[in-house]
């Protein structure tokens, strides 16, 4: 801010000094007189830089539904632990009308995007990405979900610094892998600059599209122990990578062009819901007895219509 | 608002669509038979009425995105390649996919930040709050160190039954050398009696003990334990004797002494001293050749 001022300052002060008709001097700062030609171009780059100097202020709200099941609530705190541009916001009741409130929620917190983990029937967990007040919004179908407390994923990094993330090269395949690509850009970096944030990277984010799915990893970056501050050399091949964690899967079902609602952009053709596989499963069993039982009224009805031809041997033996 | 309406029709071809899925799915599972279901179950074919508005997403795709020219600093994205098509059920090759992925990011990251001049990972001393707390660490570390002990212990486990089952071979294999050598020696003895006979010697002579005795190795041995020339009851080793030459006390004293132990305390002689140290009269060479017969 203090920058700023001194820049308008140097502005003003130009003109009156031409108006004098003394001799220019060297503008005059805090630390001494200042080059006249620093000042000029100082004043020259500003207003070009204002114009385009782009700041992300991003800030995602992140929530879940009401009974949720408690490694969904995990997998939704590491979320929270892992971007510092977040918010995280109380549990929401998920009815249909729960897109309504969740904008309002956003508007409320001030929040450009929102993460939303709902858990239908206490075992499938959904996840809702959405980008505020013009959209767009996806929900995906999470599974194959490991949390960060998992003792096997051994690496930990800094909280807060910034990640960089990789994608793999087919998210250029279509048009919603772009468009997700860019929302997934968008809500799982952290914004330069971030107050919460720190100015080093040791953790790196993997979108991957592998039958497509998104994957998500976390690795932690090391390198072998008091080495980090002399990596110039050789620190690229004793780079290795720990993973810290969550981990999971995104199924993407839809994609809707407003914020929880709007008209449907993209539909999943292969999408079937869990709910219809456990239909499927249970009539699967259900049918075993009803099988059964119809396989031998049919043997009846064979042997009824094709009766064994009487043997003419049958009564040799019984005179 | 036609949002309502469109709603509900969408509502509609949901539910019209779902019945053709369940209509695929029947399908599919007559034709498979009873197949154990996965979590993850996937449609055979496409479903044709889905949505697919590409001109609505590329749109959306321009509204949301950044401007052309930000600066890479604000986005730290990568796109990585992969090399080939990875197989999901294979867990092994999925997940060194993606570590691979995440690698070659960060080794991309790591020389555009040092052609920068920014730095990159954290200096080791910048303490700064982590996203795994210290307690969870402590806890991964011991998980981890559990781990290697079982790993250690299970590695001397294998190598005790190892070393056993070798020792037992070796074992075998000596006891057969023995009683081969054994056998050797007895043939080589019955033929060298044979040997005597025929050249005329009568067997059991005095001068056939001689021999057999020289080839035992006997004649380096002393004959037990017993120094020559001493009682078997004297307990001074027949020192006593040569001590007292008084004259005034009989042989019967002498003897006695000796035997009932006259003449100062016992222990201290029987502790080395330099002189019998340096004296190897009481160790024979043939010691262990009798002891390894006595085994035998």
């Amino acid at each position: 801010m203090g920058k700023k001022r001194k820049q308008s300052e140097t502005q003003t002060a130009e003109p009156t000094n031409k108006d004098e008709g003394a001799p220019e001097r060297p503008k005059r700062t805090l630390v001494g007189w200042k080059d006249k030609e620093e000042v000029a171009k100082q004043t020259e780059s500003n207003p070009d830089s204002s114009s385009q100097v782009f700041r992300n202020k991003e800030k995602v709200m992140v929530t879940c539904s009401r009974r949720i099941n408690y490694r969904y609530r995990h997998l939704m705190l590491n979320m929270v632990s892992l971007l510092p541009h977040c918010k995280k916001d109380n549990k929401v009741e998920s009815k249909s009308s729960k897109g309504a409130t969740l904008n309002e929620l956003i508007e409320l917190s001030g929040c450009s995007s929102c993460l939303f983990f709902e858990c239908r029937k206490h075992q499938d967990l959904y996840l809702w990405m959405a980008k505020s007040p013009s959209g767009p919004s996806v929900k995906f179908l999470v599974n194959a979900v490991h949390t960060m407390e998992e003792l096997k994923l051994t690496g930990n990094h800094l909280k807060g610094s910034r990640p960089l993330l990789t994608f793999s090269g087919n998210f250029e395949k279509d048009a919603h892998w772009k468009l997700l690509k860019e929302m997934i850009m968008q809500i799982f970096g952290t914004p330069k600059e971030h107050r919460k944030s720190k100015p080093y990277h040791d953790h790196v984010f993997v979108f991957s599209i592998v039958d497509d799915h998104i994957w998500f990893r976390n690795y932690q970056i090391s390198v072998p122990h008091n080495e980090s501050d002399k990596m110039v050399r050789g620190g690229l091949d004793k780079m290795t990578l720990v993973e810290v964690g969550p981990r999971f899967c995104l199924n993407p079902i839809k994609i809707f062009g407003g914020s929880f609602g709007g008209p449907t952009l993209y539909e999943n053709p292969f999408y079937v819901s869990p709910n219809q596989i456990r239909a499927l499963e249970k009539r699967q069993k259900a049918g075993k007895y009803a099988k059964k039982v119809k396989a031998k009224t049919r043997r009846k009805m064979h042997e009824l219509s094709n009766p064994l031809e009487p043997d003419e041997f049958a009564d040799m033996w019984r005179e | 608002m036609g949002l309502p309406s469109k709603k509900s029709t969408l509502l509609t071809e949901n539910s019209e669509e779902d019945d053709n899925v369940m209509d695929d799915l029947r399908e599919e599972e007559s034709e498979s038979g009873s197949e154990s279901e996965e979590e993850d179950v996937k449609l055979a074919e496409p479903s044709k009425n889905s949505i697919y508005n590409r001109d609505g997403l590329i749109e959306k795709l321009q509204d949301i995105s950044w401007p052309e020219n930000v600066d890479w600093m604000h986005k730290l994205s990568f796109d990585i390649d992969q090399e080939k098509e990875v197989d999901v059920n294979d867990d092994l090759a999925r997940e060194l996919a993606f570590y691979t992925q995440a690698l070659e990011g960060t080794r991309l990251a790591f020389e555009k930040f040092q052609s920068m001049g920014l730095p990159f990972l954290r200096p080791p001393d910048y303490y700064a709050e982590m996203v795994k707390t210290d307690a969870h660490m402590h806890k991964v570390k011991g998980r981890l160190l559990a781990q290697k002990r079982q790993i250690e212990e299970a590695e001397e486990r294998r190598k005790a039954r190892e070393a056993k089952r070798i020792a037992k071979e070796v074992q075998a294999e000596k006891l057969k050398e023995r009683a081969k050598q054994k056998k050797q020696e007895i043939e080589s003895v019955k033929k060298w009696r044979k040997h005597r006979q025929q050249s005329g010697f009568p067997a059991g002579g005095k001068d056939s003990e001689l021999d057999l005795g020289f080839e035992d190795g006997k004649a380096f041995e002393r004959s037990g334990k017993k120094r020559p020339g001493v009682f078997p009851g004297d307990r001074s080793g027949g020192k006593a004797k040569q001590g007292g030459g008084k004259g005034k006390n009989g042989k019967n004293r002498e003897f006695r002494n000796s035997k009932f132990g006259f003449g100062g305390r016992k222990g201290l002689k029987k502790q080395n001293t330099a002189e019998t140290t340096n004296d190897l009269r009481g160790f024979s060479k043939g010691s262990v050749a009798g002891n390894k017969k006595r085994r035998r």
